[in-house]
């Protein structure tokens, strides 16, 4: 157990802990992170706890917390006749697919703003970030109609995950990520590569990009959760259920009536691959709310 | 960092021509730099601007499979106002908002405090109360739409009923739906603004705390003295994110009660996406969403103005 002496932030200092009644409440503070930390585990731990009950358990009154039956085959069963495969695949080709075009089409607006600096640039910058205190609700039915319609070319993009795409690509977040890091990148780096006959697009790529590590994995950590769990636009777009991901076939589950056991596992299947991202890499993602929130 | 990019060009102030090139020059440079970000400005363009334009454009005519088709003035607004549903969802949509401030405002503030102290599984802690955050939003509605199913089945009721209360009909009771959707969006996004608390809290001196515990000072005199005047701009910024983002809930309704019971946890959001995808009158959508759009600008702008205030 560590010692309070090591207490180094905070309100109550080390020297405050040597009073007995500061340790108390600094107990009574301890119990109540405790409670929420169970509050906030409680219901994935109950989806996946729930997802190996056989339905007899599940139908019991009263339900059962810790489950009684163990059936890990179900959870097999259930992924191949709901066809989860079908649908991890097309989350995975439409969260590569955001991927691509939030790096690049983001990475390289936040390049120019940063380092080309053309005339105009800082007037594009403030237009796109004022995109990000705009609310969204408005642009719903005329990006629909983007969608299905495309004006002079009249093409439709339905049944595709292009529309999530070019979403991805206008992200005034990201490009505000990118631009704020690329800016404390040396500039005599630049100037180095550009003596040597290096042109911008080839400074993006072998200067700038292998510089940038850690913002590229904390947007693409962001944009592929992101991805994950999007469910109005592709619910919207995609109306051939081949096509359909993970979230919309979740939503889709709870009007088709399955049974609740099954859902469970759908449920497991959903929090499963975001979970383990998490695990991996948790302080990459923290990080990443930290430097966005504080300028947004 | 200033660009030193001019190293080619002489400095000849008479001659015509090097002006041109240096002109020719500053041209293709800049020409250049747009055509690498074209594509961003496209997409900006077509995504993020032409459509909140144009939804304010068309929110004045007829639509006919999305197209324009007469000028009709504010009938549609009128249309929208006069709707028996429009005052049940803006009531209900304040409604959300009231409950948010109420339910969500202060947890993440007291967590990120309590959190800071800790020196005892500090780290355990902080990744099971973001571990929500991860849960995709339709997977954390479904989740506590089961937790809250009524009769006996729900693991709620079986709570209720181990300390001896009856059975309660949760989503189903038309008070209970607006505070209990938004709990289930608490318990996600608590994280969140957590993280940004604490990261403003790790930014306090430590030394302020020190030399006033010398003072004699105790916890609330130096959580109200210290802490507060520290995180007073985020939690002003994080208030008014709160309440845009509150004021534009939909999803969660939608998968969770999909507005019911009779219409009591209907959103202005639900309502427009009903209008344009289920009732299928896109033009009243618009007429609705330009109305929200307009408060939501109204709140924005009072922030600004107030940030000002607070940074002089």
């Amino acid at each position: 157990m560590r010692a309070f002496s090591e207490k180094s932030s905070g309100i109550i200092t080390s020297l405050d802990l040597k009073k007995r009644h500061v340790q108390i409440g600094y107990w009574c503070l301890f119990a109540l992170l405790a409670v929420i930390s169970t509050i906030c585990l409680f219901p994935p731990l109950w989806v996946f706890m729930s997802s190996f009950k056989d339905l007899k358990e599940f139908l019991t009154v009263p339900p059962t917390i810790i489950p009684r039956s163990f059936h890990p085959e179900k959870v097999i069963e259930v992924w191949k006749t709901l066809r989860f495969a079908t649908y991890y695949r097309n989350t995975i080709v439409m969260a590569i697919g955001e991927l691509i075009f939030c790096i690049f089409v983001n990475g390289l607006a936040g390049y120019v703003i940063s380092r080309l600096r053309p005339k105009g640039a800082s007037l594009y910058y403030k237009l796109v970030l004022w995109t990000m205190m705009l609310p969204a609700s408005i642009s719903m039915v005329p990006l629909f109609k983007l969608f299905i319609d495309f004006p002079w070319l009249h093409f439709s993009m339905l049944n595709t995950y292009v529309p999530m795409w070019l979403m991805a690509g206008a992200n005034a977040f990201n490009v505000m990520l990118f631009k704020n890091f690329f800016d404390t990148i040396p500039d005599s780096y630049v100037e180095a590569a550009r003596i040597d006959g290096c042109s911008d697009l080839g400074i993006f790529a072998k200067i700038i990009m292998p510089l940038s590590v850690p913002i590229l994995i904390v947007v693409a950590i962001f944009s592929v959760n992101f991805s994950w769990e999007a469910f109005f636009w592709p619910y919207l777009v995609i109306r051939d259920k081949k096509l359909d991901t993970v979230a919309v076939q979740l939503f889709k589950m709870k009007s088709s009536g399955f049974s609740e056991d099954k859902y469970m596992i759908a449920l497991l299947f959903s929090i499963l691959p975001p979970a383990l991202v998490f695990i991996f890499f948790q302080k990459y993602m923290i990080q990443g709310i930290t430097m966005s929130g504080i300028k947004g | 960092m200033k660009p030193t990019r001019r190293i080619a060009v002489k400095p000849a102030a008479g001659a015509p021509r090097e002006r041109t090139n240096r002109w020719l020059n500053a041209f293709t440079r800049n020409g250049k730099a747009w055509m690498i970000v074209l594509p961003s400005v496209l997409l900006f363009y077509f995504i993020m601007w032409r459509p909140i334009a144009e939804g304010v454009f068309l929110s004045f005519f007829k639509l006919e499979n999305y197209q324009a088709a007469g000028f009709v003035g504010f009938q549609n607004y009128r249309e929208v106002l006069s709707d028996t549903l429009f005052l049940g969802a803006l009531k209900n949509t304040f409604g959300y908002v009231f409950w948010s401030l109420l339910i969500s405002f202060l947890p993440p503030i007291i967590i990120a405090v309590a959190l800071n102290e800790m020196v005892h599984l500090k780290g355990l802690f902080k990744f099971s109360i973001y571990f929500p955050v991860i849960v995709p939003t339709v997977a954390a509605a479904l989740i506590w739409y089961f937790l809250y199913l009524p009769g006996d089945g729900g693991i709620l009721n079986m709570l209720r009923h181990s300390i001896g209360l009856k059975n309660s009909e949760w989503l189903q009771n038309p008070i209970l739906t607006i505070p209990l959707i938004i709990t289930s969006m608490t318990w996600r996004g608590c994280g969140t603004s957590m993280v940004l608390y604490l990261a403003a809290l790790q930014g306090v001196n430590q030394e302020l705390y020190e030399a006033s515990t010398i003072d004699g000072a105790g916890f609330f005199l130096k959580l109200r003295y210290i802490t507060f005047p520290h995180l007073s701009p985020i939690i002003l910024l994080l208030l008014v994110r709160q309440i845009v983002g509150i004021f534009q809930v939909m999803v969660e309704p939608m998968t969770m009660t999909g507005g019911g019971p009779n219409n009591a946890s209907l959103s202005l959001n639900l309502q427009g996406y009903n209008y344009a995808f289920v009732y299928f009158q896109p033009e009243r959508a618009l007429a609705l969403n330009v109305i929200t759009f307009v408060i939501l600008l109204g709140i924005t702008v009072f922030y600004f103005r107030l940030d000002k205030k607070l940074s002089i």
